[in-house]
């Protein structure tokens, strides 16, 4: 409701002119105030009949007493704030409503006037308190308002905020339906949240569910203030924490860590199986292409070593006997020719020179050369 | 002279009329209802706001309010019929729609509070009792509530008041037993998150079987693979040696031990003991290469 830009006595229901749910303001028709004249005019009249003749002195008093009428005339001049409607009263009953500007009423004791800022939006904290601390507003925590039984038998710590209102056709309701219309809000608010906290289980309600809960407690808030004509509409509930208690907060936190360690220990083991399984796959290629490479070594090698052999066959087959006695003789003397040799006559007496040699003690083929006594070729 | 007296007179005589007006008027407020007393009887309710009329001197008003008013009780421990404690803090409202039996019966606002503190105590010990504890707290509140304001409207109709809602502001558990839910809750988080953890520990050790398994997998398939490959190379080198030493055996023979004598001993640690009588020396004694003993040729390699 736009309460703010009140200008003059433009109200947010018609400016006045007739249209509001009250029929009209003060100035067009309703029950008009008797004219101030005519009340001077008769007050005159009837001074004048109590103090017959008029003279000098009567007319100073006459005066006198015209001057206080005037004054008490004047006091029914009121003002209405910006963020008030006023209510008049004729001998204690309602009968006009008045919006913000100047206005006027009966004088006391004929009519009197309630102002209510009835066009404000009041805020009740609940759970917490705003203390105003020097320049900063910090808030205090009131566990036994804001500690509940949850339905599944746990406690949670809930702070909320009710901003309210008087409804715009309510005024009257709220004046004078309801003795204690703060404290009534803010006891069915607090009856209302345990309601629907109880028929909730902790999980939704720490998490997901707060919007259905701030609904649903503005619904119930609602129906049980309408069902007492409080004249009072609930715009908001704003649920600000909802905690566990602080005894077992530190669990509850360790759940979250909890969940994340889960998340991490996956993401490491699929990080060990990301690194492990390529790595595998680049083993299996290699041992696959050493056992290829080793097929194909193999058969060139086989290959090559038979061709070999095949072409000195074919030109053994042309001579055969010279060519075995010519490849026996190189290969003897490839043999031969890089080895050490002893050459032993066993015919004259060889056989008395062997157990004189010492074979194991041979010396080394540098130092053995002028020993060998032409041994070497 | 006689113009004064007659001025006296009426000035007496306004004054009285004032007097009578004034006490034959009153108003009645917006929020309250009158109960007009005369000599004592009460005569009758005037429920209507604004100025009345009533006889002077003799009638008496008395102001009632009509508007719905608090009544708060005291939080209390109630046993639910699972003998669960609760501490139960209620609060009604109500209004007072015989002023009569009201004035009669109670006197005042102060009297009524005490006298349905006690009425709204003991509905709420009675329906609460008969209930168990999650009755209250979750199941059946509004209902309870319902009952609760039924019961306390039923008796408090003797007062003139009728009751316009009961309602339970707290149910909540003793402090001892709220330490015992705080306890409850604490290791229930305490299982969840160890449970979360044992999660992830199982499933991080799934991936990292299932990955050890994998390249278990992996490498003894290439391996048997592997060996498939060489024993091919293996068959088909032996297939080409046999298919082409198989022409000649002997030749074979002979070349084969060739090329291993010359593999075989190899130079500088090869020690030849030779007799000069063998094959390859039948040309150091004789140069027609005829041997004078039949050849016997043996080297003995020595290491």
């Amino acid at each position: 409701m736009p309460w703010t830009n009140q200008g003059g006595g433009g109200g947010p229901w018609g400016s006045g002119g007739g249209k509001g749910p009250w029929g009209s303001g003060p100035q067009s028709s309703g029950p008009t105030p008797p004219d101030l004249e005519e009340i001077l005019r008769r007050g005159q009249d009837r001074l004048r009949r109590v103090l017959p003749g008029g003279s000098l002195g009567g007319k100073g008093f006459a005066l006198l007493a015209l001057a206080a009428v005037a004054l008490w005339g004047f006091s029914g001049f009121f003002r209405v704030e910006p963020d008030e409607l006023g209510v008049v009263l004729r001998f204690g009953a309602v009968v006009r409503e008045v919006q913000p500007g100047l206005n006027y009423h009966l004088p006391y004791p004929i009519e009197t006037v309630l102002t209510p800022r009835a066009l404000r939006v009041n805020k009740i904290d609940i759970g917490m308190r705003q203390v105003e601390d020097g320049r900063r507003s910090a808030s205090r925590e009131v566990p036994e308002e804001s500690l509940m039984l949850t339905g599944d038998e746990n406690i949670v710590d809930v702070n909320f905020s009710v901003l309210w209102k008087v409804k715009p056709t309510g005024v009257g309701d709220y004046l004078f339906n309801i003795q204690n219309p703060e404290g009534t809000v803010k006891a069915v608010a607090e009856s209302a949240m345990r309601e629907v906290v109880g028929r909730s289980e902790i999980q939704p309600i720490l998490t997901g569910a707060r919007q259905t809960v701030e609904t649903a407690v503005q619904d119930l808030m609602q129906r049980t203030l309408d069902h007492y004509a409080s004249g009072i509409l609930v715009q908001q509930v704003q649920l600000q924490k909802v905690d566990p208690p602080t005894q077992v907060i530190d669990a509850f936190r360790d759940v979250q860590a909890a969940r994340i360690d889960q998340e991490r220990a996956q993401n490491e083991a699929q990080t060990y199986a990301n690194r492990v399984v390529p790595e595998a796959r680049g083993r299996v290629a290699q041992i696959t292409q050493a056992a290829e490479a080793y097929r194909q070594q193999t058969v060139a090698e086989a290959t090559g070593q038979t061709s070999r052999f095949l072409k000195i066959l074919e030109q053994y087959k042309k001579a055969p006997d010279v060519t075995r006695e010519r490849m026996y003789l190189e290969t003897m003397e490839r043999v031969l020719g890089s080895s050490n040799k002893y050459i032993i006559d066993t015919h004259q007496g060889g056989q008395s020179v062997v157990p004189y040699l010492p074979l194991t003690g041979l010396p080394q083929p540098e130092q053995q050369r002028g020993q060998s006594a032409g041994g070497q070729q | 002279m006689r113009l004064n007296v007659f001025g006296g007179v009426l000035a007496v005589l306004a004054f009285a009329a004032l007097i009578v007006l004034y006490s034959s008027l009153f108003t009645v407020y917006q929020t309250q209802q009158a109960l007009v007393i005369r000599l004592g009887q009460p005569v009758r309710v005037v429920a209507e706001p604004g100025l009345h009329v009533k006889v002077p001197f003799i009638d008496s008003v008395i102001d009632i309010d009509k508007r719905i008013l608090d009544l708060e009780a005291p939080p209390q421990e109630v046993i639910a019929s699972d003998q669960k404690r609760l501490v139960v803090d209620a609060f009604a409202r109500y209004r007072i729609n015989d002023p009569l039996r009201f004035y009669q019966t109670l006197g005042s606002i102060t009297g009524a509070n005490s006298q349905l503190s006690i009425l709204l105590n003991s509905a709420l010990r009675r329906v609460l009792g008969e209930v168990t504890f999650t009755h209250v707290v979750r199941d059946q509140r509004a209902e309870l509530m319902a009952r609760i304001r039924d019961l306390v409207d039923h008796e408090a109709a003797g007062y003139g008041i009728q009751l316009v809602d009961a309602r339970i502001r707290r149910a909540d558990l003793p402090e001892q037993n709220s330490q015992a839910v705080y306890q409850r809750m604490q290791t229930e988080r305490q299982r969840e998150a160890a449970e979360f953890r044992a999660q992830g520990a199982q499933r991080a050790q799934e991936i990292r079987s299932r990955a050890d398994r994998e390249v278990t997998v992996l490498v003894a398939e290439a391996t048997s693979k592997s060996e498939q490959i060489r024993g091919e190379g293996d068959a088909t080198r032996n297939q080409i040696f046999a298919d082409a030493f198989n022409q000649d055996p002997d030749f074979f023979g002979f070349y084969r031990s060739m090329q291993a004598y010359e593999a075989g001993l190899r130079a500088n640690d090869t020690r030849f003991l030779l007799k000069p009588d063998t094959n390859f020396f039948r040309y150091f004694n004789n140069p027609t290469g005829k041997l004078t003993p039949p050849p016997a040729a043996s080297a003995a390699p020595a290491r």
